[in-house]
């Protein structure tokens, strides 16, 4: 009787400790940086706080219903000059430096239709997160980075958006605990 | 004498048959490039902002096709549209479907990346995907039908040529 009275304190005490523990304010946050939608493709850019002083930028790209973007790792002028490559780069006046290679959140397919080499995520939004290394400092500064994206059907493609600068400002490494 | 009067009369009958009867299947059209010229059934044309105003090439390709007794369809594409380049594949191909689909058309091909999208130099033509047909009329303007690649499914002849073959030759028409 005792012992059983025991373990419902127990249970208690942990569901408690666990709504307490999910209603804290986390010490990793986002800020939103960019949205737009060009081309049909919705697109929503956000800096992550990954652990301490480690951050990524990231961006969603959302087509139409039905509608696939193409893998990060075909070339820039497609294969064979069909598709072109979803594309979260920093450019080369970019404040913000790139920490590592950018990492999918679908791993792209073989298609079923067109060449085999052409890779297409699932045809629905696609996330890609870049490793950055944020200016130092206590300011928030003017940057800038670009897109490339395309969306097609099995049976219709809307126009490609290639290179498109997108305008942000990103905080300092400093500034972004402070924000 | 005899001979040379039948040979002559051979060569001038030969000439005369040429010019009573012109082979009007052979007309290049003008100032647009002929692509992939298929042996019968249909002509593909592809028109250049450089070749002048959109509705007078229009207007001047529609007169071709009706001297042809063919369906002017104006066909909006792009080189890295794949759905695009796998129908002109499977038409230089000689895909049956295909070439059946295609019969008795006279299509008119403008590269979007040429021409714009939904811009001024396209005038009127509004569209939000490709590959996209419009039908012409003898004038050169939108009939108001128009077909895209969301008509049918998976790239494929099999699925497109039924599809386009029922869009070119409505029998209601």
């Amino acid at each position: 009787m005792k012992s059983h009275r025991c373990l419902h304190t127990l249970i208690q005490t942990v569901l408690i400790l666990a709504a307490v523990v999910s209603c804290a304010p986390s010490n990793y946050d986002t800020i939103a940086l960019a949205s737009f939608t060009e081309n049909y493709v919705e697109v929503s850019i956000q800096l992550e706080q990954t652990g301490a002083g480690a951050h990524v930028i990231s961006a969603t790209f959302t087509p139409p219903e039905g509608y696939h973007l193409y893998s990060k790792d075909i070339p820039i002028t497609g294969v064979d000059g069909l598709g072109r490559p979803t594309l979260l780069e920093l450019t080369s006046s970019s404040e913000t430096m790139a920490t590592g290679t950018l990492i999918e959140s679908v791993e792209a397919e073989v298609p079923n239709f067109g060449p085999r080499e052409l890779l297409v995520y699932p045809a629905s939004a696609v996330t890609l997160s870049l490793p950055v290394e944020l200016p130092p400092g206590n300011d928030w500064i003017e940057d800038e980075l670009q897109v490339t994206y395309m969306a097609c059907s099995a049976s219709q493609c809307k126009p490609p958006v290639v290179g498109k600068i997108v305008r942000v400002r990103v905080p300092g490494a400093e500034a972004f605990d402070r924000k | 004498m005899n001979k040379k009067m039948t040979l002559l009369l051979i060569a001038l009958s030969l000439l005369a048959c040429n010019f009573l009867f012109p082979q009007t299947e052979r007309a290049t059209p003008q100032p647009s490039d002929i692509q992939d010229p298929q042996p019968t059934g249909f002509t593909i044309v592809r028109l250049h902002p450089r070749d002048g105003n959109l509705q007078h090439l229009l207007a001047s390709e529609a007169q071709k096709a009706a001297a042809l007794g063919r369906l002017p369809v104006v066909e909006f594409d792009a080189t890295w549209c794949p759905p695009c380049q796998a129908i002109d594949k499977a038409i230089r191909a000689n895909n049956k479907l295909m070439l059946n689909a295609y019969a008795g058309t006279y299509i008119i091909k403008l590269d979007v990346d040429e021409w714009g999208w939904n811009n001024g130099k396209v005038q009127d033509f509004r569209f939000d995907g490709i590959p996209v047909y419009f039908k012409l009329d003898l004038e050169g303007k939108k009939t108001g039908e128009v077909i895209d690649g969301g008509a049918w499914g998976e790239d494929i002849p099999a699925n497109i040529a039924p599809v386009m073959d029922g869009f070119f030759h409505d029998p209601t028409e």
